[in-house]
């Protein structure tokens, strides 16, 4: 049977690369991302299961699944013209399969998609954490920026039932799970500041969020977050529900590493598993 | 529902090069055979993304046209002008 080995919590931010490739290894975002990388390192994970939304580049409003997993032997990004490298990523197709036969048992109905090319949300945390692209991914979709967005407790009961699931696939593999995304977080929307496209305009719930997460209370943050409150912290804000699905593997474990970039209105998290 | 054109037209804008310095050159004419209503395609066309995004037009994907300043939206006027906008029937 599979071991649960380590979960990762990152942002996708899609100028870091691009950042981080101008300011030098030494800028704050890149010892974040830095540090996670050495954790996934140490716990030496065979496959990387990710929760993320897509902003619309996988997916789009002609077919928009609320849950959904990608089952593919290979897969390439980013397809949004985001400035950083082109990859192409193994798919561990055969755990992708397990967890869609298993989350449907379980009443969870995952939209399957065997096609497809991953955006910014995946693409930019593989950049900085397994830049070589020799861990095998599976890829979770949770529709977080369009509403009506699925409940916090759903996404965290359907973390679990995934979490079930990898610890029932009969393969001897270390398997490591990713939530992916900001806590506040607006884009073009009118929460933005005067003159720029994004911003952060609630820096409290994010240190909030962190709080929560800092010290395991992971009731408390999936009673505090529903729509309303996700919505106050930003059209973006919905990229909490990656966190708190792969929570699902969590429970109320405090992490190993927890750093934040508050400005940004996200974090940086390890939770060593095994 | 047809508000989806909307959306998808900013997504195009992204996607396709050619689509996207059609828009520049003459937005009008780049939009006319799209299955917009009167009132989305005239929105469109004075840049009114607050109207837009009062309809359910979704903010990250109307971003998008500031980047090529598509339909007079720089940055700055865009900002101003989703900064009055009202919220979209779902979340009010």
């Amino acid at each position: 049977m599979a071991d649960i080995v380590a979960a990762f919590g990152v942002p996708h931010t899609p100028n870091f690369p691009a950042l981080v490739a101008k300011q030098g290894s030494d800028c704050k975002t890149a010892r974040l991302y830095a540090e996670v990388a050495r954790h996934l390192r140490e716990a030496s994970p065979d496959v990387l299961v990710i929760y993320t939304d897509d902003h619309f580049n996988t997916f789009f409003f002609d077919n928009f699944p609320t849950f959904a997993v990608g089952i593919a032997d290979q897969i390439c990004g980013p397809n949004d013209q985001t400035t950083m490298p082109s990859y192409r990523v193994a798919g561990e197709a055969a755990l992708a399969s397990h967890v869609r036969a298993k989350a449907i048992a379980g009443g969870f109905d995952l939209s399957l998609m065997q096609e497809f090319e991953l955006d910014h949300s995946i693409m930019v945390p593989l950049h900085f954490l397994t830049p070589d692209m020799q861990i095998p991914i599976v890829p979770l979709f949770i529709n977080g920026l369009a509403p009506p967005l699925p409940s916090a407790r759903r996404c965290l009961a359907l973390g679990r039932a995934v979490g079930d699931a990898i610890a029932d696939w009969p393969a001897n593999k270390r398997v490591a799970v990713v939530g992916s995304g900001s806590f506040s977080l607006e884009i073009g929307g009118p929460k933005i500041p005067l003159g720029e496209r994004a911003g952060t305009p609630d820096p409290q719930w994010a240190r909030h969020v962190q709080d929560h997460l800092e010290h395991g209370r992971v009731d408390d943050l999936v009673e505090e977050s529903t729509p309303a409150r996700l919505a106050q912290a930003g059209n973006i804000g919905g990229e909490l529900l990656n966190w708190i699905a792969m929570l699902g593997v969590v429970g109320d474990r405090k992490p190993n590493f927890i750093a934040p970039e508050i400005e940004h209105g996200h974090a940086y998290a390890a939770w060593r598993l095994d | 529902m047809s508000i989806y054109a909307v959306n998808k037209l900013c997504r195009e804008a992204l996607r396709d090069v050619t689509f996207r310095a059609a828009l520049k050159r003459d937005p009008q004419a780049a939009i006319a055979s799209l299955p917009l209503t009167d009132d989305e395609r005239a929105a469109l066309l004075r840049g009114d993304v607050a109207w837009l995004y009062a309809r359910g037009a979704h903010p990250f994907l109307l971003a998008y046209l500031t980047r090529w300043e598509l339909f007079g939206l720089t940055v700055r006027l865009y900002s101003e002008r989703i900064r009055a906008a009202r919220e979209p029937v779902h979340t009010e």
